[in-house]
This record gives C-alpha cells, structure tokens and sequence, in this order.
C-alpha cells in the first residue's frame, strides 16, 4: 500500500492524470477520490448536455454560450490539475514523520465532519453550478413565449409550467439563480470591503473616527434597509447595477460585526507588541489584526450573502428590482401574484428556489461559526 | 438621538431633491398647462433656497402644513390613518412570534442534541430562509384559495378603525400576521435557546441544582427568567424588521397599512409622504430602542444609567 519509491509515485500520477482521483482510490484515499469523481461526474453530464443540444463555442457565437463553455473547460482542468497536486500533497505529507497541522485543516477536518455545514456547502455548489452553467442545463425557452399554451401546468415537457407568458418556469429558475447568485455575491463583496473597511479603522483606531462612523451607521440603520433600499432604487432607476451598489454601500450591517472583532483583536498582546517593536499601522491592520477577525468576517460574509439574495428578491418582487424580462426569482413571484388562482406553480417554485439557496448559506453561515471558532463550543 | 435624527432628515432631504420626476407636475396631473405647474411650483416653494426647503420640509411635518401631493391632506394625517393597520398587524405578529419561539427556543435549550433540538434549530434556520412575502403568498394559495378557509386579501371590516375587534376583521389579520410572524419567530427561536444555553452555564445554576431543588424549578426559576431578558429586549430592537416585513406582507395581502403607503407613495413619487414616513419609522425605531435600554435596566438590576 504505501509504497513510496519512485515508480509507485510515478505510477499513481499517472493514474491521477489518466483520470482524476484513482491516484487516490489506489492509495486507499477512498473518499477525497469519490469526491473527485463526484465533481467529474458534474462535470461530464454539463458536457454531455453542452454537446447534446449543440451549444457548445469556441469564441465564436453567442457570448452566454461561449463564456459556459470556457468554464466548463477551465474547470476540467482545475479539476485534473488539482488531483494531481492534492495526491502529491497527500503522498509527500504522509512521507514526513511529524506532520504539523495548521489551523486552516483542523477547520478543514472539523468542518468535514460537520453534516450541516457539509449540506450547506452542497447546496451552494449545486446552485453556483447551475448559475454558471445555465444556458447549457436550461433548454432555452426562458425567454421565448408559447402564446398559445400559456399558463400551463406542469408537464413532462416543461416539468415546472409554463408562465403568463407561456415562457417554461423551470428555464427563468436556472437563468434566475445567475441573478441571485450574481447581485447576493457582489453586493456582499462590496460589503465587506466597504464595511470591513469601516469596521476596521472604527475599531482599531476608535476615539473621533469610530464616534463619526457610528453615527453614520446609526442614521443608515435607524429606517429599516428595505424601506432605504427602495427609496434609493426608485430614485436610480431599477437596474442590476443599481441594486448592486445599494446593497453594497448602503448594507452597513457588516461594519458592526467586524468593528467590535477588531475592537477585542486589538487589545491582545501581540498587536502591542507589534506596536512595540514598531511596526507601521498598516502592517498591524493587515498582518495582524484583519487575519485573527477572518474567522468572523467569514461567517459574517456567508450570511450576508443570504440575506442580499432575500432583499433582492424582496425590491423585485415591489416592482423595484431586476427589470421584467430578466428572469429573476423576485419578479417572477411578482408576475405570479396576479396568477394565483389560476397557476400555483408560478408562486411555488421560484420561492422554494429562493428558501433552498438562503438556506443553504444560512446552514453553512452556522457551520461556520462552530468551526472556525473554538470559543463557542 | 437628536444627532442621528438630524442626520438622517439631512440625508433623506438630500435623497428627495436628486429624485427624478417634477412634484409640481405630479400635483397638477394629467393635462395641467404649463402655467399651472408654474403657479404650483411658485406656491410648492421650489425656487427658494435649499435650506428654506429643508426648513419648511420639517417643520410642516410637525404644524400639519406639509401636504401630501397625491391625498390632498397633511402628511401626517396620511401617515395616523394607516397607523392602526400596520400596528395591530405588527402586535399580532409579535404576540403570535413570542407564544411559539419561547417555548420552542426552551425546549430546544432543556433537550440539547435532541432531535427535537435538530428538529427546532432547523426549523428556525429555515424560517430565517423564508422570504416574508413567499410565505404570505403560499399561505394565501393554500388556506385563501385552494381550502376556502381564510379571506385572501384586505382588511375586512373595521370597528373604530381597529380590525382586530370585528370577527371578519380577525379572520382577514390571521395571514399577513403569521406571515410577518415567522421571522419574528425563527429569530426569537434561535435567540431564546442562546440565551438559555448561555444561562445555564453559569454557576448559580449548578448551586441551585446542588441544593436539591427540583429540575422544573431551577429550570424555570432560575433558568428561564433570567435567559428571558435579552429577549424580551431584543424585540424592541426588530421593530426594523417588522417594519421591513410590513412593506413585504401588506403589499402581497392588500393590508393597507404603513408598508403598503410606503410602497405607493415611493410609486407615485410623494416625496412629502415618504419623508414622513421614513422620519416615522426611525422615530419608532429610536423610541424603542431607548424603551428597550431603559427596560432592561429594570429587568437586570445589575445595570445602572447614570
């Protein structure tokens, strides 16, 4: 089994590249091997329906069906650069006598054993994946009406119905969660930079700059989001764009978090020490403050995600979101309102789209927060 | 507070005038003549200088003089007739959130890694999950339109301007109160099991076992009471998102309360409304915020405010 001479290395890299993980399963890394195959799998079947409805391009073509299949690419080779690297990393690892584990893979390990963190990143993945892929999975009718058998029901050729529009329900979802996804991801992103920043200079240098950003936070916070977020959208115009840095700027919710890490980070001895030998105050910010706070801004950022996909489909759903003929989950429940009697599917699964995605980074959020900080346990 | 409040009339008089859209316009309605909207735009005041504006922004809020543009009445009558409305729907929700989440939250402490932990934990996470809006809607489709059983929209009748007091009025509050609940709940689940872990750590509690005291009443007793007060507090602090929930549920169940004349009034470009209107739910925000902090110094007597 663990014969680590040259060839039997030699011999399972090339396993590896023949095809990723049975370098591991050979070495009797059973299930980091069933993972790989699992991925390779997704893999194949985006492949296999790329190719079974001829949309796979190469550059040319339109550019949702080209940037797909890039994707699609980059990620097999992700997928077969990986392995190897990870079966080098594991045979070199069990080579040395004392292995000494970082935080990082005791998060990894505990994480791992974890089921609801594990469902929680599952679902994301699956999401994400759809979201990436969506022009490949979906069979291109999101946008294309049937005016002659709109609003029908569920049937083997559109499983999830057909809308007002006679436009398929289960196409608008797929291109609906790139929308989601997309707004929740950036707008969260913008958050944490513009947040944590905030957070950061209010909590390590306190005094005058933290009084000013607290009161900012505490005007911005004093009407409730939704209500500052439709005001802003209705005065911009509605627009992905827009919700984008709405939710980004104005999403100020992060900044407390991460200040009052920062607050108990800054006191500890090392930081004084730093301090003491004279480090700039950059350096501290960002060698030693921001990397003992990553643990919260992480399960901070998480969660955040979630609740931006529900405002954004909250402004949709008011008519102030994503305009009408992007698929979008928010507006899609808007459009069935007026359908209800006559059409459940319209409502139901667009809002069963939205619960399993926020759930997904709310379960994973929580996980997270088990792991990454001992303290709490 | 008055600092904040400041800020925030500034900031939103400073949103207002960069919104699109001529209010004069809007006043004269379809079909003024240019001059009309001249002689509304002179007596509107928009030709005077900006602070006159802000100045005349806020004190009309509170002399009555600040008209709403589309109701033809002063702001803030606009704003107290819905009030009502918005206020038995968000009581309802409250009431309804704290008799499941407490108990739920409890058990869920007492039974730790329980299935009925797993069963509840999850459960909360969920409804965290759950957009307020959504949930109406199923709850309309389900108990309005397929079961027959529940009023599917508006506000029934009225005694006193209260729906509450009339049974057609309860029958119509149940949706749109257990929809804005379910937040309400998961939050208070998940707060009230924290809280209760957090407390039974402490030490007073293995003195109180190490008596001999029955387990009911150190749970209850000791326990419970105490892991009580950040959440009883704690609610005073989601009147935000009760408010937010109100702009979702009233707009999906036709409730015509504050949240509903929030979303109207950004539509029809009511500038003086929805001025009042936010100004409103920051002063409710703020009120209960102090409320709050003035509250748990009563119930933590360990707290003082000098």
């Amino acid at each position: 089994m663990t014969d680590n001479n040259r060839n039997a290395v030699l011999r399972d890299c090339v396993l590896s590249l023949l095809l990723p993980g049975l370098g591991h399963i050979v070495r009797g890394w059973w299930r980091k091997g069933l993972l790989f195959w699992l991925f390779l799998a997704a893999q194949g079947a985006v492949l296999y329906l790329a190719v079974l409805r001829g949309r796979l391009a190469w550059l040319a073509g339109p550019s949702e069906y080209w940037f797909s299949t890039m994707l699609l690419l980059l990620f097999f080779a992700i997928l077969w650069g990986w392995a190897l690297f990870d079966l080098r990393r594991l045979i070199r690892a069990r080579d040395e006598e004392s292995f000494v584990q970082g935080y990082w893979q005791i998060v990894a390990r505990r994480f791992s054993k974890d089921p609801k963190g594990l469902v929680g990143l599952g679902i994301i993945l699956i999401v994400c994946y759809v979201a990436l892929f969506a022009p490949f999975i979906s069979r291109g009718n999101a946008l294309k009406m049937d005016l002659v058998n709109f609003l029908a029901p569920p049937a083997a050729e559109h499983p999830l119905g057909l809308d007002n529009f006679g436009r398929d329900v289960l196409d608008r979802i797929i291109f609906g969660s790139r929308v989601a996804l997309g707004i929740g991801a950036v707008a969260t992103l913008l958050n944490m930079v513009f947040g944590g920043f905030l957070g950061l200079i209010g909590g390590y240098f306190r005094g005058v700059p933290d009084a000013l950003i607290m009161r900012i936070l505490e005007i911005v916070n004093s009407i409730p989001f939704l209500v500052l977020a439709l005001l802003i959208v209705s005065l911009w115009g509605a627009g992905i764009v827009t919700l984008i840095i709405v939710l980004g700027i104005f999403g100020l919710q992060p900044a407390r978090i991460i200040r009052s890490e920062v607050l108990s980070v800054r006191e500890e001895d090392y930081v004084l020490a730093a301090r003491a030998v004279g480090a700039p105050t950059l350096r501290i910010l960002t060698r030693h403050v921001l990397p003992n706070a990553i643990a919260s801004l992480l399960v901070v950022t998480t969660m955040t995600i979630g609740v931006n996909i529900i405002v954004v489909a909250g402004l949709s759903f008011l008519g102030f979101g994503v305009r009408p003929p992007t698929p979008s989950w928010g507006a899609m429940l808007q459009e069935a309102q007026e359908f209800m009697r006559s059409a459940w599917w319209m409502a139901v699964y667009p809002g069963l789209c939205i619960i399993i995605t926020v759930f997904g980074f709310n379960i994973l959020g929580d996980s997270l927060r088990d792991v990454l900080d001992p303290r709490l346990k | 507070m008055a600092v904040v409040l400041f800020g925030l009339t500034v900031l939103l008089f400073v949103l207002l005038k960069t919104m699109p859209g001529d209010p004069a316009r809007i006043m004269a309605g379809l079909g003024a003549t240019p001059e009309s909207i001249e002689v509304i735009r002179q007596r509107l005041g928009l030709y005077d200088p900006l602070y006159v504006q802000y100045w005349r922004l806020i004190s009309g809020l509170f002399n009555g003089q600040l008209q709403a543009m589309t109701y033809h009445k002063p702001v803030w009558t606009v704003i107290v007739e819905r009030l009502p409305a918005t206020a038995e729907l968000g009581v309802a929700a409250i009431i309804l959130a704290l008799f499941i989440s407490i108990p739920a939250g409890l058990l869920s402490a007492i039974y730790r890694n329980s299935p009925l932990d797993y069963g509840v934990t999850t459960i909360a996470l969920m409804g965290i999950s759950i957009p307020v809006f959504w949930f109406a809607l199923m709850l309309m489709l389900v108990l309005g339109v397929i079961l027959h059983i529940l009023p599917v929209s508006g506000r029934g009748e009225t005694l006193f301007g209260w729906s509450f007091l009339t049974v057609d009025g309860l029958r119509h509050l149940i949706i749109p109160s257990v929809a804005l609940s379910s937040v309400l709940m998961a939050l208070n689940a998940r707060l009230t099991r924290a809280s209760m872990l957090e407390v039974m750590r402490q030490e007073y509690i293995n003195t109180a076992r190490a008596k001999g005291l029955r387990e009911r009443v150190v749970l209850i007793k000791h326990a419970f009471r105490n892991a009580l007060a950040p959440v009883v507090t704690n609610i005073g602090i989601q009147i935000g998102t009760i408010f937010a929930g109100a702009v979702l549920t009233e707009t999906t169940t036709a409730w015509p309360g504050i949240g509903r004349l929030t979303v109207d009034s950004i539509l029809r470009r009511d500038q003086s409304v929805v001025f009042g209107l936010a100004l409103f739910m920051a002063s409710c925000y703020m009120i209960s915020y102090l409320l709050v902090d003035l509250l748990y110094a009563y119930i933590d007597p360990r707290i003082t405010y000098d």
